[in-house]
Order: C-alpha cells, then structure tokens, then sequence
C-alpha cells in the first residue's frame, strides 16, 4: 500500500470536514474522489499535501508513519497536488514556475538557459508541450494547467493530487488532461482525482469513493460501478434528464450593437460583436476560454467600457454606463470568476447576500441596514440553494468552493430580474446542485426572462441554449439554432475561423 | 545659458537625486515583496538626526554612517513586525512611524543639544568629497561629478547591484516570486512572512543611507523636518519607476532635477514659495502624465485600429 490514512477527522469550529476518514492510495492507480459540494474532499487532500493539520488520525506512506506537517514535507515524500485555484506566479516564465524551489543555480545567480533547456526536456520527456519562456499568464487555461502538472513532476513526485482539474477547461482540454493522467499512471506514478464530472471517473481511474457529510460512504472498482449508481451514492436520490419545452421568444431585452474592445496587442479582443437576447429564450456562448467571453461578459455587465459600439437593456441605452445604471435597469450578473467579482471572501454571508440588493428599501431604513431582514434573506438563500454552512455571519472564505459558487448564484437569480447574464454558473458544482440550477434557469426562461449563458461546458450549452452563438478570437464565429449542431460542430467553430471552414 | 551653468545644474541635481534615489530603492524593494512601505520619510529623518548624534559624540563619519544605517534596520524591522506579524494597517503603522520619528527627533534635538530647529557645530564632520584628480581635470566631467561623496556614488551602485540583485539571482527571484502570489509562494512551502520582514528590515539600509546623506552630505548639519517629505516623493518615485532599481535610478533623477531646479530659481524674482514647491507640484503633475500618456497611447492605438476595413460577420442575427 503506498498511501493510507487511517481516521482522519478535521474540525473547522463547528464543522466537522472529515469525520474518521480513512483510505487508501495503492502503487500506480488512479483513485477518484467525489461527493457533494462541502463533502470534505479538498480537506482530506490538503492534510495529505500539509496544507492543513488533522485534530486526529495517521498517514502512513508504504507503511512508515509519517508526519505531514507542510507542504515542503510533503513534497519530500514526493507528494505534489494541482490546487483548486491554480498557484502560479502570474508574470513569470512557464519555466520559472516550474523550477521554483529547487532552481538552478550558477553560483548565487538564477541559470536562465539551463532553466529553459531543463523544463524544456521535462516537457517533452511527459509529452506535456510547454515553451518555457511564456509568460504565465498569457497562456491559456489548459497550459497553466500544464505548468503546475510538470512543476509537480519536475519536484519528482510519485504522488499527484488533482482538485477539480477540469472545473476550468474546454472539452478538447480535458481530453488532453485525461491522456496525460493515464500516460503519467503507465510511467508509474499514482494518482489522486477529485471531480464532479462522473464519466471523467468512468473514464480514467481504477478506483473511485464517493464522500457525503465529510466521511467515506462508497467504494468500488470502477469496473463495479457505473454513473448512475454513483450518483446515487452522492445525492441520495435520482436526477432525471432536462428538457426545453418550445417557447415563442419575446421582446428584444439585450442588445449589443458592434461592440469591440481594443487591448493592449495590435488586434482587437472583441470585435465587433452583435447580439441580441430576447424573453422567453436562452442564448448560449460557447468557445475555449480566453476567446472573448469574458471581456464579453465584462462589457455586458458595465465592468469594462467598450471601446466602440453600444449596449442597450430594454430598450435603454447604457453604453458607457455604470454597474450600478446596469443592475437597475434589469440585468442580473452570475461572474465566473466567484472570489473575483462574484464576492468578498473576507466578509460574511449576509453581506454577501446583501449586496446589490443594499439599497433597496426592504433592507435599509435611512441609511441603516435592517438586520432581521439581512439574516431572513440569508438563510433564506442557504436553504433554497442547499449552501453548507454554519450560520449567516459566518465568512465567505471558509465556505468550499462549490458553496461560494451556490450563495453567488443564488444571490442574483434571486433578484428576479428580466436579463440575466450567467457566465460559467456551475463550475465546482456537484451533479445534485447543478441540477437544481439548470432547472432554476429553465423556470426563468418560462417565465419570460431573457438570459444569456456563457459557458465552456458545452453539455451544458447545448442542454439549455435556444440559439448557440460561438466565439473564437474575440469574433463572433458561428450561430446556431437549437438542435442544428452537434458537439463535434460545434467544436469545430470553437478552434477555426468560419472563413476556413467553410471554403 | 552657457555650458557652466548646464554642469552647474547637472551636478546639483545628482546631488539631490541620491537621497531620493535610496529610500525609492527601500520603497521599490518592500514593494517587489507586496509589503506597502510608507515609512521611509520617519525612518530617514531619525537615521539622519543620529548620525548628527554620533558625529557630535566621536566626530568619525564612518561610526556616523554606521549608526544611520542601524537605527534605520531597527526602526523598519519595528515597522515591518507590526505590518507582517502583528497583521496592522500598513498605512496605519507608516504614517504612526512617520509622526513618531518627527517628533522624536524635535524632542532629542532639544534633549541632547539644547537646541530647537536646527543644530550645526563647526566640529562636526562631513562625507568626505572625492574629488579624484584625473577626473576633476575632465573639462565638462570634472564640473559634473564636482564634490560628490563616496556615499552618493554608493546610491547609484546601489541600484544597479539591487537590479543584478533581484532579476538575476536565485534569492530575488524568489523574493519577486513572493510579491507576484504569496499564497502561491506559501504553498509551495516558502516561508513567505520572514522573506517579507527580512526584505523591509533590509530596506532600512538604504533608508539610513538616505538619511546620512541629508545631515552629512551637501552640508552638516539637522534641521528639524530635514527630510521634508522625501520619504513620500520616494513613494511617488517608486510609481513612476514601477518598482524597478533602474525605472527608480530614473524617476529619481527627475526629482532631483526639479529640485535644483527650485533651488536654482531661488536666486531670481521668482518667490520663494513657489521654488520651494517644485519639487512636490512635478510630483503630482509628473504622475498626471504618467497615466494620461498611458490613455493617450491607446487611443492613438484605437484610432489606427478602426481605420482598417469593418469586417462581415456570418449569419446576423
Ligand atoms: N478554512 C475553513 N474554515 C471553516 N470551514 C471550512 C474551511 N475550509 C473548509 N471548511 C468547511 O469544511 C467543509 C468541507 O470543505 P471542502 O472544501 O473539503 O469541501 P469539498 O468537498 O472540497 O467541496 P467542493 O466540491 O465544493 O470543493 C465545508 O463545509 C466547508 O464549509
Ligand atoms: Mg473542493
């Protein structure tokens, strides 16, 4: 056995995380993790990689005891993981990043081109194809990903963890993820998989336990099990299958007229993009992240100005307007990037709740803010939207990942405005609570509210949009109607100018 | 304007920069490691009192140095414990460290010398000037580098050192690493807080340097306030410079230009008081220009932009 531990239990005040968790890793398997949001899944992996420090139980490493007290202890028992939220240091080389920690050194001075060469071998030796010297941050999501895979491996880890390392990527790039996991099992390493996504278990790993209420609820070959009977295990009931009854759309709610948005390189980031969202109907955007739908997302929502072209929301013109004229004239805003805009992770729930809705006047009474009324809104939203938490005054950063997501959601549906803007509204979220949102955006749509979802999830697209509009270098590339296109098209769209593709 | 008067100019405004220059060095480097620094204007006025202190005491410069250089480490490394350990307010702990240092000195100044204001003796020595004699005969040159101490000389090595320092060795790229993502930094097993305490208790160095400059550079002597906000043009210099040893071995010498500029002014009808704002006034203008050439540029770069043909788009909707 290479990895056990043996009654894990981790306390956060009155939350019991994992309560007597025990596994087991075994020599050159890949093990998946999964359960609900709050299950304790990214806990019991931050004890194992010293992140975090259990009130009681033991970790054996092939059958030695072992003390992890921080992650450079765990690194030298070569235990690597790939975080949530990705660690990198955002204006350094990909190289830099890797070797950080262990560098080469010329005397005191940092050996840039034996770096370069070094990380440049350790990419191709794991078919993992990075260069170098890029800067972190202007590469895509899936080579970020890269970055930590191969700085893991470059501190020679035979264990890696993963957290949800398909949250954030595009179905082409958890096809290559998932490559790499199995190439990286047949060179021996072992491995650790925590994911939402059932068929990604399906699919790589050899061994799957399912968490519920921080402890250990299921476990089977996967050869044992299949997806439904999983999800079982996790929700404890079964999920039925979504469909889009027909509806007659309405009035035109949102409308972009040539909007473009100049960056800092010679070409534009959005180019003059036209679209409209009307009631009744679901318009998606579908592309590989970083090609225009966050800066899409930035400039619908007020965030950032655009540099040409206007935005109109019922009828109202507010180009250039602020956040503030755009939540009042009607759109409601579900950011994907949950810690970023969506909240603020050192205050508490209720204020989270809060905000947007503080000057209304069912919440303030000159100027004062009406707790009752705080504390109503926000255990209201806890149980309607099945948010794990403590209480309402408790702080937003001590929420898992998937819980965040859920307060930020259920904030804004729950303004029951006629736009709705929700960019990547499921991401870190459990089968169960996906389902419920899912569902909560088709109610919306009946009931008349135009929305337009943005989402690298092209399930999830193609599930609930009525018109498919895809992006691809900031243009808007292809427009389908529901039911026109099939993944593999879409997918298409997603990666090569129309001009190319249909000549 | 004839060439002597040009040198004239140069050579004050080197003479000027050097203070600016250290403590935007201090302010550059707590900044690299994501620490807001603000107290350099209290730590460089009390390490320029006490190397009056020392000077007064033992009349040897280098004990004098010595002892601006320790009081600023120990007066940085109280502030960088409170901001790093203790969790305050930078802000708070900056500004306290800032009127505590002034009054301070105010205080002493008339504890140890009886005096108020200002304290100058003929026995106290200054910074040696070096002069070397091949260069001094240098026509343009000569005039130029005119009566610069060892200690100014240090400032500008010093920059280059500190660039050498953090963006080609192993340590400052950890240390740039920190101020980039200490949470990144953090788990990846750094012991992120100590690298940030030893970096600002380390800028207390260059602080004191600064500060030795002020009482025993140009002249010898301690004025009361005798910093008179470098500390906070030290700041905006760190802006300009984007935390850069050399974009701060830049911004500074604009500083220093503009101050002997005002200095310069000094001599003609122009009123005191307004040659005495230069300096702070192209603070706040050069920062205006800083950002406007920033939106300038990218509308020169939107308008090229536009000129090229509008594109189709598939299908409308
Ligand atoms: N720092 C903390 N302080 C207090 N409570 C915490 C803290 N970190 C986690 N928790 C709580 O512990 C529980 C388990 O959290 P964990 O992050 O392990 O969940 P998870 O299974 O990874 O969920 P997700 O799928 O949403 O990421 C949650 O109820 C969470 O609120
Ligand atoms: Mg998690």
């Amino acid at each position: 056995m290479l990895v056990e531990m043996k009654h894990i239990t981790k306390r956060y005040g009155e939350v019991i995380a994992n309560d007597d968790v025990s596994l087991a890793l075994e020599e050159n398997e890949i093990l998946a993790i999964v359960g609900e949001n709050g299950a304790g899944k990214t806990t019991i992996m931050k004890i194992l990689y010293g992140l975090e420090h259990p009130d009681a139980g033991e970790i054996f490493i092939r059958g030695q005891k072992v003390l992890i007290t921080s992650p450079r202890a765990a690194m030298a028992h070569h235990i690597g993981m790939v975080q949530q939220h990705f660690m990198l240091f955002d204006t350094l080389s990909a190289a830099e990043n890797i070797v950080y920690q262990n560098e080469i050194r010329k005397g005191i001075f940092f050996d840039h081109k034996k770096t370069n060469q070094t990380v440049l071998e350790l990419s191709q030796s794991y078919g993992l194809p990075i260069d170098p010297q890029a800067i972190v941050q202007q590469l895509p999501i899936g080579s970020q990903q890269r970055v930590e895979i191969l700085k893991i491996l470059y501190q020679q880890s035979q264990i890696i963890i993963f957290d949800e390392p398909s949250a954030v990527l595009t179905p082409l790039e958890v096809e290559e993820l998932l490559k790499t996991m199995k190439q990286l099992k047949a060179m021996g390493k072992s491995l650790i998989l925590i994911t939402h996504k059932l068929q990604e278990v399906m699919d790589v790993a050899d061994r799957v336990i399912v968490m519920r209420q921080g402890k250990v609820t299921f476990e089977s070959k996967v050869t044992d099990t299949n997806v439904k009977e999983l999800t079982y295990h996790m929700v404890k009931r079964h999920l039925n299958t979504r469909t889009l009854k027909p509806q007659n759309p309405g009035e035109v709610q949102l409308e972009l007229k040539h909007i473009s948005v100049y960056g800092n390189s010679a070409k534009k980031e959005l180019d003059d993009i036209s679209l409209c969202v009307r009631s009744f109907e679901i318009v998606g955007i579908a592309g590989v992240s970083g090609n225009g739908q966050s800066l899409l997302a930035r400039v619908v929502s007020g965030l950032l100005d655009s540099d040409a072209g206007e935005l109109f929301i019922k009828g109202q013109n507010l180009t250039h307007q602020s956040v503030h004229s755009i939540r009042q004239a009607g759109l409601s805003h579900v950011p994907d990037d949950r810690y970023l805009w969506g909240s603020a992770r050192e205050a508490t729930l209720g204020e989270n709740a809060l905000m947007g809705f503080e000057y209304r006047p069912d919440f303030t009474q000159k100027g004062i803010l009406k707790s009752q009324k705080i504390k109503h809104l926000t255990n209201s939203l806890i149980d309607r939207y099945q948010i794990k938490a403590d209480e309402w005054q408790q702080k937003m950063s001590q929420l898992s990942g998937g819980n965040a997501q859920k307060l930020v959601v259920g904030r804004e549906f729950e303004q029951n405005s006629e736009v709705l803007l929700v960019n990547e509204p499921t991401r870190g979220i459990d089968i169960g609570a996906m389902e419920f949102i899912h569902q909560q955006l088709v109610e919306k749509r009946d009931n008349g509210c135009a929305i337009l979802l943005i989402s690298s999830d092209l399930n999830e697209i193609m599930t609930l949009s009525d018109r498919i509009i895809v992006l691809f270098e900031g243009r808007i590339n292809a427009t389908f109607v529901r039911g026109e296109a099939d993944a593999r098209q879409l997918g298409l769209y997603m990666v090569k100018r129309y001009e190319e593709i249909e000549t | 304007m004839n060439l002597s008067y040009l040198t004239t100019v140069a050579n004050s405004t080197l003479r000027m920069m050097t203070p600016v220059l250290y403590v935007t060095l201090a302010a550059a480097v707590c900044s690299k490691v994501k620490i807001l620094n603000i107290s350099m204007e209290g730590v460089m006025l009390i390490s320029a009192f006490f190397a009056i202190v020392t000077n007064w005491f033992t009349h040897n410069v280098f004990l004098s140095i010595i002892t601006a250089i320790a009081i600023g480490v120990v007066v940085s490394a109280v502030v960088g414990f409170c901001i790093i350990y203790l969790k305050a307010q930078p802000v708070v702990v900056g500004m306290a460290c800032n009127t505590m240092m002034s009054g301070l000195s105010i205080y002493l100044l008339y504890a140890i010398f009886h005096t108020r204001g200002v304290f100058t003796d003929p026995s106290l020595q200054g910074i040696p000037k070096i002069n070397l004699p091949f260069i001094k005969d240098i026509p343009v040159l000569g005039q130029v580098l005119y009566n610069l101490t060892i200690v100014d000389y240090l400032a500008f090595a010093s920059a280059i050192v500190l660039y050498i320092f953090l963006y080609k060795t192993v340590l400052g790229y950890r240390l740039r690493a920190i101020g980039i993502n200490p949470q990144a930094a953090q788990s990846l097993g750094t012991k992120v807080e100590r690298y940030q305490f030893l970096t600002v208790t380390l800028s207390g160095i260059l602080s004191g340097l600064g500060g030795s400059l002020l009482s025993m550079g140009s002249v010898t002597l301690f004025i009361q306030n005798i910093s008179s906000g470098r500390g906070y043009i030290a700041m905006a210099a760190n802006n300009l410079g984007r935390s850069h040893p050399l974009g701060a071995l830049l911004s500074s010498f604009f500083f220093g230009f503009c101050q002997s500029l005002g200095y310069i002014l000094q001599g003609t009808s122009i009123k005191s008081q307004i040659t005495t704002a230069i300096p702070y006034v192209a603070t706040i203008l050069a920062l205006i220009l800083f950002t406007v050439y920033g939106r300038i540029q990218k509308a020169r770069r939107i308008s090229r932009l536009r000129k090229e043909e509008p594109r189709e788009t598939p299908a409308s909707l």
